[in-house]
């Protein structure tokens, strides 16, 4: 009854949005509608199944997670808890179950760093490429996904990736929950993003959570994205916090965003693919 | 043993979280823009009429966790300078949440102070605030001294001094804004 009621709220609620007519803004709302209620009539938990595939590069073995699906996209990244939650896994195996093959990189292993923030602009994008290089054979349409300060790594890794592949575009990236800034914030100054904003011209799906003070930078930070030439769309998801997926204390919404994730990344896609 | 090594070291690191901020100073245009908000108890309030006094104004929400810990502080904050009648005010702005929301946080925090409603968020972009809490520290002719974000303990002596330094007679407060652009 939660979940309907939240559902309901989702498709009703006004929401904000940034470079989106009247009318995309409502096929979002209707495909985010319509994922939705596909997954509210298949609420059986999905089965994690996955193969882990090895790519070495020259100075490291990254692990990958590949759920195999038949359709014509595949989602390369982790949408959300750096790759190590139940529900990313969950999320996965639905999605491949719906077509879209997923393919999870466990990068911090991979060079041996530590679950931290910093960790992250450590990682260089070249086993990264290789491993797109690997999707690309796939014949699949390629879209990237990461969540809160990894969202820096796959702007970073589309940069290095259109400066070496003109000639392959990758679909899009979905950036949920981005956590790009490069320093602490000031009140009454606008935020500094990370060198990798603004550099790429692949299409960006930003997803923000309606209960964090970082919704109030969407519309800035989707300005500084556009400046690489991006098509950028963005959407409050209503009532979750930030981190709403690594909470104790999840409320409602949160737990049904978190369970319902591959809704709102199939949405995102479809919307992504409409850039072109 | 090791348990209270274990307790100490969790209270230390949290009382290290709530305090770790620090006020700094504004550089920038120093004048605050206008900002004239409902109360939460139905009054209008207008920051151009607290001319005179320093202001601490908030950007907060009922979801920020730093800010539930902080507001104790704030309290204890208007007590001190009460005592020493430093005039101060505190405008608690609340970042687009709806009135019930916040009359809830406010039964079960119970700040001490004004409590105003931007439920559209217009005063958020405003004063570019991208997250919470952002803190203003406003000077008694109305400009911006200081900027704080994120928890603090709002009673600490640093903060008081710079509160009591800050509300000293204004025109004491143009001449040495005067030398410091001199300097």
């Amino acid at each position: 009854m939660h979940i309907l009621a939240y559902t309901y709220k989702l498709i009703n609620k006004s929401t904000h949005y940034t470079d989106m007519n009247h009318y995309t803004a409502r096929h979002l709302i209707s495909g985010i509608f319509l994922s939705l209620s596909l997954i509210l009539l298949s609420l059986q938990p999905a089965n994690a199944t996955y193969k882990v595939t090895s790519f070495e590069t020259g100075d490291a073995e990254i692990d990958v997670r590949v759920f195999k699906a038949d359709g014509d996209k595949l989602l390369l990244g982790f949408a959300c808890d750096q790759g190590s939650s139940v529900a990313e896994e969950a999320t996965a195996s639905t999605l491949a179950k719906d077509g879209i093959e997923v393919w999870m990189p466990d990068m911090l292993s991979a060079y041996m760093l530590p679950k931290l923030r910093s960790s992250l602009y450590d990682i260089p994008t070249d086993g990264l490429e290789k491993i797109l290089e690997a999707a690309v054979k796939t014949g699949k349409k390629i879209y990237l996904v990461a969540s809160g300060p990894d969202t820096e790594l796959i702007l970073r890794l589309a940069q290095d990736w259109e400066s070496k592949h003109k000639d392959t575009p990758l679909g899009g990236a979905l950036l949920m929950f981005p956590r790009l800034n490069k320093t602490k914030p000031e009140p009454g100054k606008p935020p500094v993003y990370q060198d990798a904003v603004g550099k790429t011209h692949l299409p960006l799906m930003v997803l923000e959570g309606e209960r964090t003070p970082n919704r109030w930078g969407v519309g800035h930070l989707t300005n500084a994205l556009k400046k690489g030439g991006s098509t950028v769309y963005a959407k409050l998801i209503p009532d979750v916090r930030g981190y709403f997926f690594k909470r104790n204390d999840p409320n409602v919404p949160e737990d049904l965003v978190t369970t319902q994730m591959s809704g709102l990344i199939k949405a995102s896609l479809f919307f992504l693919g409409r850039a072109h | 043993m090791f348990k209270i090594t274990l307790i100490s070291a969790f209270i230390a690191f949290f009382i290290s979280t709530v305090s770790a901020a620090e006020l700094k100073k504004f550089e920038g245009d120093a004048l605050a823009p206008a900002l004239t908000l409902t109360s939460l108890d139905g009054k209008e309030v207008s920051l151009q009429d607290q001319k005179g006094k320093v202001v601490l104004l908030q950007f907060w929400a009922t979801y920020c966790t730093p800010c539930r810990k902080e507001m104790p502080s704030m309290n204890k904050l208007i007590k001190k300078l009460e005592a020493s009648k430093t005039p101060f005010k505190i405008l608690a702005v609340n970042m687009g949440e709806t009135k019930d929301e916040v009359q809830k946080f406010v039964d079960e925090v119970k700040p001490e102070f004004t409590i105003l409603m931007d439920e559209k968020g217009e005063n958020v972009q405003a004063w570019n605030v991208f997250a919470a809490p952002s803190n203003f520290l406003i000077g008694p002719k109305g400009k911006i001294r200081y900027t704080l974000y994120g928890g603090v303990d709002w009673d600490a002596d640093e903060i008081v001094t710079t509160i009591k330094e800050l509300a000293k007679d204004p025109s004491k407060e143009a001449n040495k804004q005067k030398e410091e652009v001199k300097s």
